[in-house]
């Protein structure tokens, strides 16, 4: 006697078959629809087809393979956009070289393309950016963790998540109109900067709150039974503990910091060639440039864009990955999982 | 330690309160950092509500229904085509985003465990997230628009391809959460793992993901610069997701931001305005789901 | 019931994809959805008449995307607008890869680009050379003699000048810079183009709007900004000298003034600055409009051609009131002939 495993209600189709050929036919009538009112009619042999194919044999097998075709549209999508953008930001690259990435000219008419003050603006107003979000950000989640009664903690996280979930845009706009005009403080790094690091606080906070959570209690009770005042207990046992974790969470707000565009382009001040250290010049960073050159763009314009919007890329994905590995790699470390 | 140092009459109490006040300190600079960032979050919240109000209550509910004004100098509502177009866009990109997220995150979890190839995508998974949004913009422009033209699905691809990784990670800490015990029972009972998956551990998980998914869209719903590149602009309704285009509330806020004429400001900031109650009712949506359903920690 | 949820979810989702049949109803009206995009400095113009073009015909909607003359001659190129507008023709090996075969430029305004300043002096009058040195940031300070020279009588304070210019790429930049070209050419050395390399040392706003915003907030400021934008901000704008040696001021007549006597080309493409003429203004800009000769659609075609045949006859007449003039009567003609050209099908 043979143990028949299949459950009751396992139709003897194989899945792949019954899937394909109703889905075929479904497909077919859209076709034939061709947009009308009758696609609607489409969708009852695709999904006929889908419940056929959950039923039919290998039908658990059919899933699996689902599950790494979908797994496998990450790689695809990643593969094809660095194929893309690669491809269209040679003709620039050839024509320049290395002196891209190193020149400080960037002239249109003449079509001589130099990225790095640019690069730099990215840079800096993205460490501005940080180094006024950092100690701030550090204050709230040590607020919220070590010195908050209880009841406050809840209402402290909502209004965090509440920053974080503004749009950039409408950040922009407030920049824009009311910090760079009503205030006079015009267009600058500085500017930017202060939009950027009010847009990247609530990133920091929240997770330097995860982490800081992580902390032991036996530690901290243990420093305080010693006679530690809360402030030698955080310096003693908080911070050693989730300094990993928080410098990650510093650097994933820097990648933050760095692809930001359009609140970027509102306030920056878009001048060329400006490789200084004074805050109060105005500058241009990649995603501003990209965004505003790209209407009138012609071809070696466009691949010049395209190659600042590679490197962009580049630095930025370098910061996330070191970001995320470190806060990771703290997090294991301390959860003991 | 203490013999050794020659204590005069109150040291140590000098000592400790000394401690106390650095403590103090301290304390009170991380009550001002709070303060710090509780003052633009009003500040912008305050400069969004009483801009924004004026525009979309004196025309209610106008402002919400009436098309865009083709000549943007003239004052009056609305933002209706912004809205739907801004509606479009998102449920376009979390149809298409929330299900691949969600089956990838299950064969990261469930089938690949370990093995190189899972290993692979989740690098390139969180390599995705950092991915500005502007390059997704270019890269939806080089390849959809310029072969199909302006339409609402451009964007929502776009905003697809930046939701996907954020759904694939919150999705794999959920399926983390729920307990190897329950899969256990479910295969000892017979069941496949196709059927476990999608009859024991995914409802497990369900509102933890639904919550993760939530965030994802409030952060598309906000996003600019793909946008730009993808849908267009359009003033009228257009209902239609594949053909023509269209617009949303963050181009348009973008648009008008640097106009001349206050008409076209006040509509920026009127969008605004929409835009974040928006955002922010997904947002609380999603935090009661997870304080409500989810599996904790 | 979970099950019934998802089969309509799914039904309602496929709704979306219904695209409205462009027929042509039984009377004949005009019915259809036209995308378009390109120069800003159109912008304003491209909204008043569809605004009035589709009061009369309901049933068309016009989509007018002003991402700038190069996004419109790069969608006209790909094919995915029914016509685009630009303030710049295309570069003869960019002319062939037009997709759509044989296409037309229809001009359609002149408008005049301002050089709007923020002094306590109302008369200001400046010369090809002196903007051209201010621009340039040879000249810096409102009071140099250079500048008292073209204001006799008139003290300038002793302020430092801050340049505006667009931090976008802009077919108004190019029109701009090309008119010091033509009538600065020894003086100006930036070239021509929709961004030049501004100095270090200037500032940049977004569109004409945020020139303006940063001339009207910034004492001493001085930018160019289409009068339109100007007018609408409340900025003083300078009168400059043109090739007659007179001092004009940007104003629609000038700027109609401007377009007489033009030199035209057979393909109708033609350049408006530095204008002959004693009441031309000298910084008077072109723009046109780009339409496929053979149009593939019927209904699209024949919305395309009613409205560009629109924009050329009642819709000159509401180009003044938005601070643009009139195309000369001479161009008009011929643009209207030109357009005869476009050829819809018969179904």
């Amino acid at each position: 006697m043979r143990l028949d495993l299949r459950g009751p209600d396992q139709l003897r189709i194989p899945t792949i078959v019954a899937g394909l050929a109703v889905l075929g036919a479904g497909v077919a009538l859209t076709a034939l629809a061709a947009g009308g009112p009758l696609g609607v009619l489409a969708w009852f042999p695709i999904l006929a087809g889908l419940v056929v194919a959950a039923r039919g044999t290998g039908a658990d097998r059919a899933f699996r393979w689902t599950a790494i075709a979908a797994a496998g549209i990450v790689l695809l999508v990643l593969g094809v956009i660095a194929l893309v953008m690669i491809d269209r930001a040679s003709p620039v690259l050839g024509k320049m070289g290395l002196a891209f990435f190193t020149s400080s000219r960037w002239s249109a008419p003449d079509a001589v393309y130099g990225a790095l003050p640019f690069i730099w603006g990215t840079l800096y107003t993205a460490a501005i950016a940080v180094v006024l979000s950092v100690p701030i950000s550090l204050g709230v989640a040590l607020f919220i963790t070590q010195v908050a009664p209880r009841w406050l903690k809840k209402p402290m996280v909502y209004l965090i998540d509440l920053l974080a979930v503004v749009p950039s845009v409408v950040f922009g706009l407030w920049g824009v109109l009311v910090l760079s005009h009503h205030f006079g403080l015009g267009r600058s790094f500085l500017t930017a900067g202060i939009i950027l690091g009010i847009m990247i606080t609530p990133i920091i906070t929240s997770l330097a709150r995860e982490v800081i959570e992580t902390t032991p209690a036996s530690d901290k009770e243990a420093a305080l039974a010693l006679g530690c005042t809360r402030w030698e207990m955080i310096t003693a046992t908080v911070l050693p503990h989730s300094k990993g974790g928080l410098v990650g969470a510093v650097m994933l707000g820097l990648g933050r910091a760095m692809g930001e565009t359009i609140a970027a382009a509102l306030v920056i001040g878009s001048a060329l060639g400006q490789i200084t250290l004074d805050p109060f010049a105005p500058g241009n960073s990649m995603p501003a440039v990209i965004a505003n050159e790209w209407g009138e763009a012609d071809d070696m314009h466009k691949s010049a864009l395209i190659a600042l919007a590679v490197t962009l890329f580049v630095i930025t994905i370098a910061v996330n990955l070191i970001a995320t590995t470190i806060v990771q790699r703290s997090m294991r470390r301390s959860r003991g999982a | 330690m203490l013999a050794d140092a020659p204590l005069e009459p109150g040291a140590l109490r000098r000592q400790a309160s000394w401690r106390a006040t650095k403590s103090a300190i301290m304390t009170s600079l991380m009550i001002a950092a709070v303060i710090v960032v509780a003052v633009p979050l009003i500040a912008v919240v305050w400069s969004v509500i009483s801009r924004g109000a004026g525009v979309a209550a004196s025309s209610f509910p106008d402002f919400f229904t009436r098309e865009i004004p083709v000549v943007s100098r003239r004052a009056g509502p609305g933002m209706g085509p912004a809205i739907l177009g801004t509606l479009l866009v998102t449920a376009g990109a979390t149809v298409i985003a929330v299900p691949l997220g969600v089956l990838g995150a299950v064969y990261l979890h469930e089938y690949g465990a370990a093995s190189r190839f899972a290993r692979i995508v989740r690098f390139m998974a969180t390599v995705m997230t950092g991915v500005p949004s502007i390059v997704m913009g270019l890269f939806v422009y080089l390849t959809w628009t310029m072969t199909f033209g302006y339409s609402a699905f451009g964007g929502a691809l776009a905003l697809a391809c930046l939701m996907l990784p954020v759904v694939i990670g919150s999705t794999e800490q959920m399926l983390r959460l729920v307990p190897t015990t329950l899969r256990e029972a479910a295969y000892a009972l017979g069941s496949t793992k196709s059927r476990t998956i999608l009859t024991v551990v995914l409802p497990a998980a369900l509102p933890g993901i639904v919550s993760g998914a939530l965030l994802a869209i409030a952060r598309a719903a906000g996003e600019t610069a793909p946008l730009l590149f993808a849908v267009g602009a359009a003033t009228r309704y257009n209902p239609d997701l594949l053909h023509d285009a269209n617009t949303a509330l963050s181009v348009q806020i973008f648009g008008n931001a640097t106009s001349s004429f206050a008409a076209a400001q006040d509509r920026a900031w009127g969008a605004a305005l929409t835009l974040m109650i928006v955002a922010f009712l997904i947002t609380f949506a999603a935090r009661v789901f997870t304080a409500r359903f989810a599996l904790k920690r | 019931m979970n099950r019934t949820l998802v089969v309509g979810a799914l039904a309602a989702v496929s709704l979306l994809g219904c695209k409205k049949k462009d027929d042509a109803s039984a009377t004949g009206a005009l019915a259809a959805t036209l995308d378009a995009s390109g120069a800003t400095f159109q912008k304003a113009f491209q909204e008043v008449a569809i605004e009035e073009f589709t009061a009369t015909h309901k049933q068309v909607t016009i989509n007018y995307g002003a991402g700038g003359s190069g996004k419109g001659r790069q969608d006209f190129a790909d094919k995915i607008v029914d016509f685009a507008c630009t303030d710049a023709p295309y570069k003869p090996e960019d002319a062939g890869k037009v997709k759509g075969g044989a296409f037309l430029y229809i001009p359609n305004v002149l408008g005049a680009i301002t050089l709007s300043y923020n002094l306590d002096s109302d008369k200001l009058q400046l010369s090809p050379d002196v903007i051209a040195k201010i621009f340039q940031r040879e000249i810096t300070r409102w009071n140099d003699p250079a500048i008292a020279a073209d204001n006799p009588g008139v003290t300038l304070p002793d302020l430092a000048i801050v340049v505006a210019h667009r931090s976008d790429g802009s077919g108004t930049t190019e029109n701009f810079t090309r008119y010091l070209s033509l009538a600065a050419p020894t003086t100006w050395k930036l070239k021509s183009g929709s961004t030049v390399e501004w100095s270090a040392d200037t500032q940049a706003g977004n569109g004409n709007g945020g020139v303006a915003q940063i001339v009207k907030s910034t004492k001493g400021a001085i930018g160019y900004v289409d009068l339109s934008d100007a007018k609408a901000s409340g900025l003083k704008y300078a009168a400059v000298k043109n090739q007659a040696g007179k001092y004009i001021a940007p104003s629609v007549e000038a700027t109609t003034a401007a377009g007489e006597g033009i030199e035209v080309q057979p393909d109708l493409l033609f350049s408006a600055l530095n204008a002959k003429g004693d009441a031309a203004y000298p910084i008077t800009a072109q723009s046109w409009c780009l339409v496929y000769e053979k149009q593939t659609d019927k209904a699209k075609g024949e919305a395309v051609k009613a409205y560009f045949k629109y924009m050329l006859t009642d819709g000159q007449k509401l180009l003044p009131e938005i601070d643009f003039a009139p195309l000369p009567k001479s161009i008009q003609d011929k643009a209207l002939t030109q357009l005869e050209k476009v050829q819809v099908p018969a179904s």
